[in-house]
């Protein structure tokens, strides 16, 4: 519904999809740039990044797409907007997540297949290894989201700061996965988990791995458990700001 | 009175009126001091991926010096890309896109200033405390991760002189998109064209110094490097005359994004319409 009522604007539906297409070539043309003059950096070459793009634009747009409203939780705490999601006899992070589309991230998803078809790794098995990680990954990157922004219950406005974390955990998707080491590695394992959002679905799709695999699923759950906990948490804390809320 | 001293007064008139929009939004963005190191825990993070990527990318050319710049150097002049650049948010561009949508821009059209000098005023005052900030935390974690580069006076001086006109560029660049809301309402893909553009030949990422020559001299003439690399390039690496040639290029760039934005200003004026109700 949030598609379709975003294609009655038809200029500006089409100007955010290619856009946002322009917007990933341009993300993949630095790494075209930086390979030409340092073709390998500890073993990691332009192919790599190039699937690495293409996953991570990839699990942008469905993220975006499916679940919109998850990145914009704080914003919706913070203007009390809540209210309107509570009426509701609706599970309140499934509702508040799906209320939103980011029409733009369908030139992602779109850019994400098209880039994967240059990664060098295309047949069938791959391309299904591709589609089911992404799936999983996805799930991870909304858990991430739900955990950072509801923090927005805890610490007022949180806003700028749940997008700064965010912005920082996709930035360490941006880069060759091999040059990072020492405690950086520690807190993207952790804190900013782009370990597990990029470095092991890269590596499994490059040469499957059942234990990475087992892994990554593992962290997927730990996760979901830990946003449904900190988000009905501090729904408890949530207080009304009586904003009447008209949703059309 | 003469009408030399009415006049003098009517300027500071107005004058005042600017400053204290840029002390209200000078507030606003001190006020949540989680949000305003929220920006600059991104500088951060930033430049340690930075220092881990290029410290094995140098390790990798064999090189202590690419086009005259050691890592140290390097990494500073990236830290203080970031830092200016950080400091623009939220954008002008969004925040009119923001009016077009929500039907506020009826109020402030209305108002007994000048719409482009009010943008302006709170263009300055948002960027102020975030760019202290990010450059205070810039330099405590360049100092830790690459340690301490010679500054010189004339290049700090030479080096400000083009952040003033580099944020004027960025400004009547964002200023610009801004007002194609007053056609097309969402301008958030031009937002993205431009800040791609900085990012991929503005050197915010990824330096101009490790790109081909010829295509660094290119790069080095369009609006994205001028806004913030070549200010910060100036400032870790003072050379006369190349602070004449980055000066000629932005005061191209300004005269022409200034004239843009007050074109697209006044023809797009003409297309607002504001339901009343």
């Amino acid at each position: 519904m949030n598609i379709l009522s975003a294609m009655e604007y038809r200029v500006t539906f089409f100007l955010q999809v290619i856009g946002m297409f322009i917007n990933d070539i341009a993300l993949i043309l630095i790494w075209v740039i930086f390979f030409a003059q340092f073709p390998m950096i500890n073993g990691w070459t332009l192919q790599d990044s190039i699937l690495l793009m293409s996953m991570v634009t990839f699990i942008f747009g469905i993220v975006h797409v499916f679940s919109g409203g998850s990145r914009e939780l704080a914003k919706t705490i913070t203007q009390g907007e809540l209210d309107y999601y509570l009426t509701y006899p609706k599970n309140v992070l499934w509702h508040v997540s799906i209320s939103r589309t980011d029409i733009s991230a369908l030139g992602d998803m779109l850019f994400g297949l098209v880039l994967f078809c240059f990664s060098g790794n295309i047949s069938l098995e791959k391309i299904f290894l591709f589609l089911t990680i992404s799936l999983f990954v996805a799930f991870i990157l909304f858990n991430f989201l739900t955990i950072t922004q509801s923090l927005s219950f805890f610490f007022g406005n949180f806003e700028d700061a749940a997008e700064a974390l965010y912005q920082s955990m996709m930035g360490f998707s941006l880069y060759p996965q091999t040059s990072f080491y020492g405690f950086l590695k520690v807190i993207m394992m952790t804190v900013l988990p782009a370990f597990f959002i990029v470095t092991i679905p890269v590596n499994i799709i490059k040469t499957f791995d059942l234990l990475s695999f087992l892994l990554l699923l593992g962290f997927a759950l730990v996760t979901f458990l830990l946003a449904v906990l900190v988000f009905y948490k501090g729904l408890q804390k949530y207080e009304s700001g009586n904003l009447i809320n008209l949703k059309m | 009175m003469t009408s030399h001293t009415l006049s003098f007064f009517s300027w500071k008139k107005k004058r005042d009126k600017y400053l204290e929009i840029v002390k209200v939004q000078s507030k606003n963005t001190t006020t949540y001091v989680v949000n305003l190191f929220s920006r600059s825990l991104v500088i951060l993070l930033r430049i340690w991926v930075f220092t881990q990527l290029y410290t094995v990318t140098y390790r990798v050319a064999g090189a202590t010096r690419i086009d005259d710049f050691t890592l140290p150097m390097l990494i500073w002049t990236l830290m203080i890309t970031q830092s200016f650049q950080n400091s623009t948010r939220p954008y002008v561009a969004r925040i009119i896109e923001e009016e077009v949508k929500t039907g506020s821009l009826a109020y402030t059209l209305n108002r007994p200033y000048s719409y482009l000098l009010f943008h302006y005023a709170g263009f300055l005052g948002r960027i102020l405390p975030s760019l202290l900030t990010n450059i205070l935390v810039g330099i405590g974690v360049c100092l830790i991760l690459v340690g301490p580069i010679t500054f010189t006076l004339s290049g700090l001086a030479g080096g400000t002189v083009l952040l003033i006109l580099g944020y004027l560029i960025e400004f009547s660049l964002m200023l610009s998109i801004g007002l194609l809301s007053f056609w097309v309402e969402d301008v958030s893909a031009f937002v993205w064209i431009y800040t791609k553009g900085q990012l991929v030949l503005g050197g915010v990422l990824l330096p101009l110094t490790l790109f081909p020559d010829y295509l660094r001299k290119i790069t080095e003439m369009l609006p994205f490097a001028a806004v913030f690399y070549t200010p910060a390039k100036l400032m870790v690496s003072f050379q006369p005359e190349t602070f004449w040639y980055y000066l000629t290029i932005q005061l191209f760039w300004v005269l022409l994004s200034i004239l843009t934005a007050v074109f697209l200003y006044r023809k797009g004026i003409k297309h607002v319409s504001i339901n009343g109700g």
